[in-house]
């Protein structure tokens, strides 16, 4: 209480300091009046009242000091003092000031932005009750290992797992899937939902607000007309109507009724049933639906195709939950006679959902924490330089009683000082920061839209304001610390500085600064070139002037419930393609059944009957349902045989297969003519022609292939290929409406240039690439600046040494050499250390990289060359500068 | 200054300028000194300014309080006088004073 009131009395005090002087003045003067007019009346003269009055008060000045001690708060005061005196001397030079502010503004600008998102996408937790808890279950089949490491999950497996599992609290198992919701009597949209087992929201601890999650009797056939929407889905389709709960929407083709509204808070991340190639936008999820399993897929021969959450005991960790599945898994395999062995992956939901971009994302805080680092060294070496031309000051400040921590104080506090305005400008260019990386990230990057500047990121900010403050401040305030009281009194020249010591400080900052530039080139080198290598790599097909639209067929007319659903959905590709090609300047129309450029997809293990393998042994291939002219349109070479043909459609079973394909499944032989089946009694396939490995799927790598015409097995979601010479935004509006001149009732959720479908599959690398070079090249200018700097810095200093060597017939090259060599050492020495580094640190970067080496020699040595390149042009100038002193003027100027 | 006389202890000042207050009433500066130099017998080695931060001190604590007022010669000076705390705070410092001083004394006293 009285410690609260003695603080609060002193801090009061910090404000009125004015007052409080000429009121202790006052009180003083009156003292010594006092004093003297009662020495007058005992009958001394008035210089001895004086003298006495004087005497016994003691020192004045002193008396003053105390009290101000006792009145204020010392240490505040004193930091008051350097903050305006800081102040002062960054006004008294500008330029150092404002390229200082600029550089660290700019630096903890972009840092922070980029924090921003490594917080909220990889750091920030879910917002679940114990989101630590919450894992994804993927099982594992062992014979399968080398197609697909991890599969998404069986029904039955499921169940099993759920009823036997100790460590689980409870799982669920869901399905993503795009809903097709009409709304009066506008087309159909498609809206991406999850259709859930009952116990998924409990598993989340998440309840809906409005109305009730799913009965476990939802979850069957007939009773699952019930949905779940989301806080958004509920205001964009009921505009927020308190009363929604027990009313329709209109979801494939038939009435759903809403049971439940989920809080606004309520955010399941994006997860794939397949790890997928690029990252494409996805729309968020608005509605869920129960999931009925049917007999046919609840058995070990029915598809995984589901995924699992679930949530662990408290106190139980990942690894026990996985050792117990896994043998859950092992026992249920033997137990079932199973001739696969069955396997587990516990994920944890963080890892699943942010697993595949955490070392992008970190490659890319590392990258722009380098430039800062640079930035850090370019204002140390400002600093120092200030510093020296400070020394008598510091000198003349010891010599007056300055301690040493108050000088350390007052030099620290310039660059705490700098440090805070240039971070709270940045945080203000973290603001523009974090809209700009929004609007350049790939749209698919998880949590996107929770990237906000938050408290966390706020502190991150001041953090990195002081670190920096810290890092470019400390080592000209330890010097400014070492200030001699004597020197100053005794070199009566300005030129006490340039100390064989400052000089080697330099070098080394020069050298830190050179590494780590190299570092950060070499590391950008080798994302581009890992990004040219995937954009380069040859496609065999030919995206430019090809249209992708994409259609469902999510209506009843064409549902497996439907008399004749196979020929509705064969009459609208038909109709379409027809209509698609008599649009004007439409060279080419063609389907296909998988979207491209999403990964593999559809995927079977191909059976030769002439030569049996074992299940576990059989090629698997990607299968795609495709016109006659898909071929044509996207200019795939056709390899051997022929293209399939509308005859075709009398002679069922032909297929074309992709090269790779040809190799795996035929090794050494002609495949054309040969015949496979996949095992699945839909008859016998027949290749008819072997087409080029396209990289429709992926970029990055080729894949096994089998068309097959569309008209034998047609799918509901349809994908249009439309080449025209015109652009894809002239002709959406003509794809649009020859779509929905034959059936308004479908959604086209994707219309746009299978170009920018292409682009769009490699948006990460794109991204990383694109953000990492702005780093190097921010980093390789830095690094100029540096050398620059300092080289132009010594030259200045050293201006009376060259003109003494050139008076005592030194030659003009003889000099350009000298300087050129002095930044030799710490460039050459910077860059030795660099490669050090960079060896160490680029083994972390493999999982970023395609078909690129770590150590690639091309990254490496054109790194060192632009380094080098740079670093030349940057001493060329003070080394020239050096060498054009007029020896006469210079001399003169002492 | 005189051979005789004692430095202040710490602390000891607080106790007596609060004494001073208790004993004469609301007082400037100058009359406290005076006060403290003639109960002393001018005994003490006392600087007449060192008042002045113990006053601060006392005052930041809220024992004591300042006014401007007018001195008996109609000269303006900063008058202090006792808070409620301040009187309370009087006899527990005084325990202590003497709790310390009887200590001394018992180290003092001729040894049998």
């Amino acid at each position: 209480m009285e410690l609260i009131r003695v603080l609060l009395s002193r801090c009061a005090a910090l404000f009125r300091r004015r007052k409080l002087d000429e009121d202790l003045d006052e009180e003083l003067r009156s003292h010594i009046d006092l004093a003297v007019e009662e020495n007058l009346k005992r009958g001394m003269s008035k210089q001895e009242a004086r003298t006495l009055a004087l005497r016994e008060f003691g020192g004045i000045t002193q008396v003053k000091e105390r009290f101000r001690v006792q009145r204020g708060m010392p240490f505040v005061g004193t930091v008051a003092q350097d903050v305006r005196f800081a102040l002062r001397q960054l006004h008294k030079s500008p330029g150092f000031a404002l390229t200082a502010i600029m550089t660290l503004a700019l630096g903890i600008g972009a840092n922070t932005a980029i924090f921003s998102v490594v917080n909220s996408v990889l750091l920030k937790p879910f917002g679940f009750p114990d989101p630590k808890q919450l894992v994804v279950l993927r099982e594992t089949v062992a014979e399968m290992a080398k197609v697909a490491p991890t599969l998404p999950d069986n029904p039955k497996h499921y169940l099993n797992l759920r009823t036997q599992s100790k460590t689980l609290e409870d799982a669920a198992i869901f399905q993503p899937r795009g809903f097709s919701v009409a709304v009066g009597n506008d087309h159909p949209q498609i809206v991406n939902g999850l259709q859930v087992a009952p116990s998924f929201f409990s598993v989340l601890g998440m309840q809906p607000t409005l109305g009730r999650a799913f009965r476990p009797e939802e979850a069957s056939k007939g009773h699952d007309s019930e949905v779940i929407l989301t806080w958004n889905a509920w205001q964009r389709y009921f505009q927020g109507d308190p009363n929604a709960v027990g009313r329709t929407l209109h979801i494939d083709g038939g009435e759903s009724t809403v049971v439940g509204v989920l809080p606004k808070e309520f955010s399941f991340p994006h997860v794939d049933l397949m790890p997928v190639a690029g990252q494409f936008a996805t729309p968020p999820l608005e509605l869920f639906k129960p999931l009925v399993l049917y007999p046919q897929e609840v058995s070990d021969n029915g598809d995984f195709n589901y995924l699992v959450i679930a949530r662990i005991r408290p106190g139980v960790t990942v690894s026990q939950a996985q050792s117990e599945l896994q043998g859950l898994q092992q026992a249920y395999s033997i137990a079932m006679h199973l001739q696969t062995h069955l396997g587990i992956d516990v994920i944890p939901l963080t890892q699943e959902v942010t697993g595949s971009v955490s070392a992008g994302l970190w490659l890319l805080l590392a990258g722009i924490g380098a430039v800062l680092l640079i930035a850090c060294v370019n204002l140390a070496n400002l600093q120092l330089a200030r510093a020296v031309a400070r020394e008598r000051e510091a000198s003349i400040r010891a010599a007056l009683g300055a301690g040493r921590k108050r000088l350390l104080q007052l030099a620290l506090i310039e660059s705490l000082v700098l440090a805070s305005i240039g971070g709270t400008l940045g945080v203000l260019f973290a603001l523009a920061g974090v809209r700009i990386f929004i609007s350049l990230a790939p749209a698919g990057l998880p949590r996107l839209n929770e990237v906000a500047i938050s408290w966390p990121v706020l502190l991150f900010a001041a953090g990195l304001s002081v670190a920096t403050a810290l890092l470019f401040g400390i080592l000209p305030a330890l010097r400014s610390m070492r200030a001699d009281p004597q020197s100053a009194m005794q070199v009566n020249s300005t030129r006490v500085a340039n100390t064989r010591q400052g000089k080697r400080i330099r070098s080394v900052l020069v050298g830190a600064e050179i590494a780590c530039t190299l570092l950060l080139l070499v590391v950008t080198a080798l994302v581009v070139s890992s990004f040219a290598r995937v954009v380069t790599q040859q496609r065999n097909f030919d995206s430019d002037h090809v249209t992708l639209a994409e259609v469902n067929l999510f209506n009843s007319s064409y549902g497996d419930s439907a008399p004749n659903f196979k020929a509705a959905q064969i009459s609208f590709i038909d109709r379409t393609l027809d209509g698609l090609a008599e649009i004007p300047g439409v060279t080419g129309a063609a389907v296909t059944s998988q979207m491209p450029m999403a990964g593999e997809s559809w995927i079977d293990g191909l059976t030769r009957p002439d030569h049996p393998l074992p299940e576990s042994q059989r090629p698997m291939v990607n299968v795609r349902m495709i016109s006659t002219n898909y071929r044509s349109t996207l200019e795939i070479p056709l390899l051997a045989g022929r293209d399939l043909e509308l005859s075709d459609r009398s002679h069922a079973g032909n297929v074309l297969i992709s090269a790779q394909t040809a190799r795996t499944a035929w090794p050494g032989e002609d495949p054309i003519g040969k015949h496979f089946d996949f095992g699945d009694g839909a008859g016998t396939r027949t290749v008819v022609g072997v087409v080029a490995d396209a990289r429709v799927n992926d970029l990055k790598k080729t894949a096994s292939m089998v068309y097959q015409p569309y008209w034998e097995n047609p799918r509901w979601r349809v994908y249009f290929l439309v080449r025209s010479p015109l652009a894809a935004s002239a002709l959406v509006d003509s794809i649009r409406s020859v779509v929905w001149k034959v059936d308004p009732q479908v959604p086209i959720p994707t219309l746009k240039s299978f170009d920018d479908q292409v682009n769009d599959s490699v948006a990460t690398e794109r991204f990383q690439t694109l953000l990492l070079s702005s780093f190097g090249a921010a980093a390789l200018l830095l690094a100029l600046l540096g050398v620059y700097g300092v080289l132009t810095y010594s030259v200045s200093l050293r201006q009376q040494e060259f003109s003494i060597r050139i008076a005592l017939g030194s030659g003009r090259a003889a000099l350009t050499l000298l300087v050129l060599r002095q930044a030799a050492y710490p460039v050459l020495g910077g860059i030795v250390a660099g490669l050090g580094a960079a060896f160490v640190a680029t083994r972390w970067m493999r999982s970023v990289l395609y078909e690129t080496q770590p150590a690639d020699p091309v990254a490496i040595s054109v790194s060192i060359v632009l380094l080098l390149a740079a670093a030349i042009a940057a001493a060329i100038v003070p080394a020239r500068r050096a060498a054009s002193i007029d020896p006469m003027r210079a001399l003169r100027t002492e | 200054m005189g051979e005789n006389k004692s430095d202040v202890l710490q602390g000891t000042l607080d106790l007596m300028v609060l004494k001073t207050l208790e004993a004469m009433g609301p007082l400037h500066g100058y009359g406290i000194a005076r006060r403290i130099e003639q109960v002393s017998d001018n005994g003490l080695s006392l600087n007449q300014g060192t008042i002045y931060p113990a006053l601060l001190r006392l005052q930041q604590r809220g024992w004591i309080r300042a006014d401007w007022g007018t001195s008996e010669t109609k000269r303006r000076a900063k008058f202090y006088a006792l808070t409620r705390i301040g009187r309370k705070q009087i006899e527990q410092e005084t325990e202590n004073w003497e709790r310390i001083a009887g200590t001394m004394a018992r180290f003092l006293a001729p040894s049998n």
